[in-house]
């Protein structure tokens, strides 16, 4: 009897240790798109996202209001005629990893990945894919990805006058650093 | 050419001289230096952090897009992409805390865990954190 119970903690412990998820408060997303007239950018240093190494689901969220201009004009902009974020303040991606089994996370290194997912912007879900790049470090996870959005797929209405000003897509890039979340 | 025509097209010109000029300032305006700006609200970390936990919709109606001072001790100092600063302070709640973004920081030395800082930002709303960006050092101390 003992013994069984010593077994079960111990797969318990295990199974834990392998259900392990990473997560961060301090990842960044930033956009960039560029047009003849100017060049648009911003930046985002305050994405909160889970990544769980067992199952491969990528949780990513941002609040709108939290994309950083160099020019106030432009963020002002980007808040009030685009993106509406006082009735939508959040945007989101659940996906996963669909080549899980190429990642050893119990070796350090860098494995290309691709993630498949819903990406929830401007109360509009569309279904995306996205490469990107995972290195496994002692004590965290660092993910960095770039992919293309279309804002008209987002229903992010743009007036005549000035859709020439602004980019038909936009790249988007993604930089994590992940730290390990203690299980309970 | 007669002088009226000429006050008139002078008149004109200082009109569209004067249109440019706005425009330009106003394409090329920065985010607000909050180093300067009053502030809307003046709160420790840990009544702004549990003011969002007990009742989020009323926090966000009154705290966001706002320049918030906020006074607190640093919990964590993470530095980001392109030269940016996150410091998250201490609050009543051990999983939720006040992450503050500084896009640019000239002075890093003081700004370490355990010490006091008073800064400002604009509260960009609540995820699992309260978020301020944009933000500026007002006081730090050991």
């Amino acid at each position: 009897m003992k013994r069984i119970i010593l077994l079960l903690a111990v797969s318990c412990l295990l199974f834990t240790a392998n259900a392990q998820k990473y997560m961060t408060k301090n990842g960044f997303v930033g956009f960039f798109g560029h047009t003849p007239m100017e060049d648009i950018k911003a930046d985002n240093n305050q994405v909160a996202s889970v990544l769980d190494v067992s199952t491969g689901e990528m949780v990513f969220q941002v609040l709108i209001k939290s994309f950083h201009f160099d020019r106030a004009l432009m963020e002002e902009h980007f808040n009030e005629n685009y993106m509406e974020s006082d009735k939508i303040p959040k945007s989101t991606f659940k996906g996963k990893i669909t080549n899980l089994s190429s990642v050893d996370f119990k070796k350090n290194g860098t494995y290309e990945v691709i993630v498949e997912g819903d990406l929830t912007l401007h109360d509009v879900t569309n279904k995306i894919t996205a490469k990107g790049n995972l290195e496994v470090l002692s004590g965290g996870i660092n993910a960095n990805s770039k992919f293309n959005i279309v804002p008209e797929d987002y229903k992010i209405n743009i007036p005549g006058i000035v859709r020439e000003k602004i980019a038909k897509s936009l790249e988007v890039t993604v930089t994590m650093k992940y730290a390990p979340l203690p299980s309970k | 050419m007669k002088s009226y025509v000429k006050i008139a097209l002078f008149v004109v010109f200082l009109i569209a001289l004067g249109g440019i000029l706005a425009a330009l300032y106003l394409y090329n305006l920065k985010p607000e230096d909050l180093q300067k700006a009053k502030p809307h609200f003046t709160i420790t970390a840990a009544d702004f952090q549990k003011a969002f936990e007990d009742n989020e919709k009323t926090a966000s109606k009154k705290y966001i897009n706002k320049i918030i001072e906020i006074s607190g001790e640093i919990a964590s100092v993470k530095t980001g992409e392109k030269n940016s600063l996150n410091v998250s302070l201490k609050t009543g709640s051990e999983l939720s805390s006040v992450i503050c973004t500084f896009h640019s920081v000239s002075d890093t030395t003081n700004i370490k865990p355990g010490n006091q800082i008073i800064l400002r930002g604009v509260c960009s709303g609540f995820l699992m954190d309260v978020l301020l960006n944009n933000c500026a050092v007002i006081k730090i101390s050991k």
